[in-house]
């Protein structure tokens, strides 16, 4: 009897006793959050890993041994040390609450996140924190409060840098948002279903990545302009802006700041893994050997987070004209060409 | 039973809506303004949720606080600000 098993059966035994008695959601939205929180961390010392790796330079290795794996950990406790400065022309309140706002997005995202479909004693649960009939628009929705972080930052530091970066971030996400729906509309009409766990159900047969090519690049493209990364991270063009919204930001608020980023980005790719790479469905190149799907599920998220940060490094910024050009009159038509393509194989499936 | 527990985030809920409505009209700065009509409206998909109506307080986060309430924020900020006025 494997490792796997054995938890699997101690899965068993506590989901079965009672799977809506409010400490096992208590637990597992601790767990959850800690896992997303975790990979968060795991996703910004990979960053600067394999970015030093891709430069030909060594990256963090003073901290923590050869790797410098506590590198994170040294950067925290600086964070907390520092003075933290609220200018004197800012803003009070917004400039408190910008950080606020951008964690509280991406933590809201994360409760409709499921990890794994068991079946347990004739029935199946989704080991997500809360399972909603629309999940997807939800997270849409939640991931639209994000923006008026940068707004209040924006406007709540009187820093000429951070009101910039708020027009750029504001204009950008407008005609991101639209690609970005529209593709999340073409999966839902393929599965037939707003509900994240029917969706990746529905792809137990074919990945949507497979059924719709298309509709993946479009997203993706759009999810990078969405949670800020380069090629579409002109509202923290270093050469330009400073550190964009965030320029007036110092100690922990900024660190708030820059964490918010990250857990959107390790929420994009659990977005992507779920509703285009076929989220705990595994590949058939395993055979007979059991993996859980909360594996898959992970291991899929690790792989998409190394395209984002490949990306950062192998590709250019583009400048704020061309971004916009590239979300109105490329991503948008495009994104509508997948929408009916996607409709017309649903059809034909159906 | 279910309302006894209902009126609790109920109460706190329209408590906010209230208080942030007034501001909407009582703050000297347009921004604050916006963002006061934002917690407002967010206030408003809340109170969906609390009648079970999930996807319309869904709707109402995409449609009035995403969309609407960037739109009227990216407008204000837009406009020129006249220090005179007291």
């Amino acid at each position: 009897m494997g490792i796997f098993e054995i938890i699997m059966d101690y899965l068993v035994i506590i989901f079965a006793s009672n799977p809506f008695a409010p400490w096992i959601r208590g637990v597992l939205g601790g767990l959850v959050i800690g896992a997303v929180f975790g990979g968060a961390l795991v996703m910004v010392y990979l960053e600067r890993k394999f970015l030093g790796d891709m430069q030909s330079r060594i990256g963090p290795n003073r901290v923590g041994g050869r790797f410098g794996v506590l590198q994170l950990i040294a950067d925290a406790i600086k964070l907390f040390t520092k003075e933290d400065i609220i200018p004197a022309k800012a803003d009070k309140w917004l400039f408190i609450g910008a950080p606020i706002v951008a964690l509280t997005s991406g933590f809201l995202m994360v409760a409709v996140i499921p990890f794994d479909y068991l079946y347990i004693n004739g029935n199946y649960y989704a080991v997500a924190v809360s399972r909603m009939d629309i999940s997807i628009l939800y997270l849409e929705a939640v991931s639209g409060l994000a923006i008026f972080a940068t707004f209040m930052a924006g406007w709540g530091s009187s820093s000429k840098y951070a009101v910039l970066a708020a027009f750029r971030n504001v204009a950008k996400m407008i005609g991101y948002e639209i690609p970005l729906g529209i593709t999340i509309i073409s999966v839902a009409v393929m599965a037939h279903s707003l509900d994240i766990v029917e969706i990746v159900e529905a792809q137990s047969s074919i990945w949507f990545i497979i059924a719709q090519p298309l509709g993946f690049v479009v997203f993706f493209i759009a999810l990078l302009a969405d949670v800020g990364r380069i090629p579409f991270d002109q509202t923290e063009a270093e050469e330009e802006l400073v550190a964009g919204w965030a320029t007036e930001y110092s100690g922990m608020r900024w660190g708030l700041a820059f964490f918010a980023e990250y857990l959107h980005a390790v929420v994009g790719s659990f977005i992507v893994t779920l509703i285009f790479l076929g989220g705990w469905n595994g590949l058939p190149i395993v055979g007979n050997l059991y993996i859980p799907g909360i594996f898959w599920v992970i291991a899929k998220v690790i792989i998409v987070m190394m395209l984002f940060i490949w990306i950062r490094a192998a590709l250019p910024r583009y400048r704020i004209d061309q971004v916009i050009d590239i979300g109105w009159k490329v991503l948008i038509p495009l994104a509508l060409l997948n929408l009916v393509w996607s409709t017309i194989i649903g059809l034909i499936w159906a | 039973m279910t309302l006894d527990l209902q009126i609790i985030p109920f109460a706190i809920i329209s408590i906010i809506m209230i208080g942030s409505s007034i501001m909407v009209v009582k703050s000297k700065e347009v921004v604050h303004s916006a963002f006061h009509c934002v917690i407002a409206m967010i206030g408003a998909a809340g109170l969906y949720v609390l009648l079970n109506a999930q996807f319309i307080a869904v709707v109402q986060l995409l449609v009035y606080v995403g969309a609407i309430g960037v739109m009227i924020l990216f407008a204000v900020m837009l406009t020129a600000r006249n220090e005179e006025v007291e």
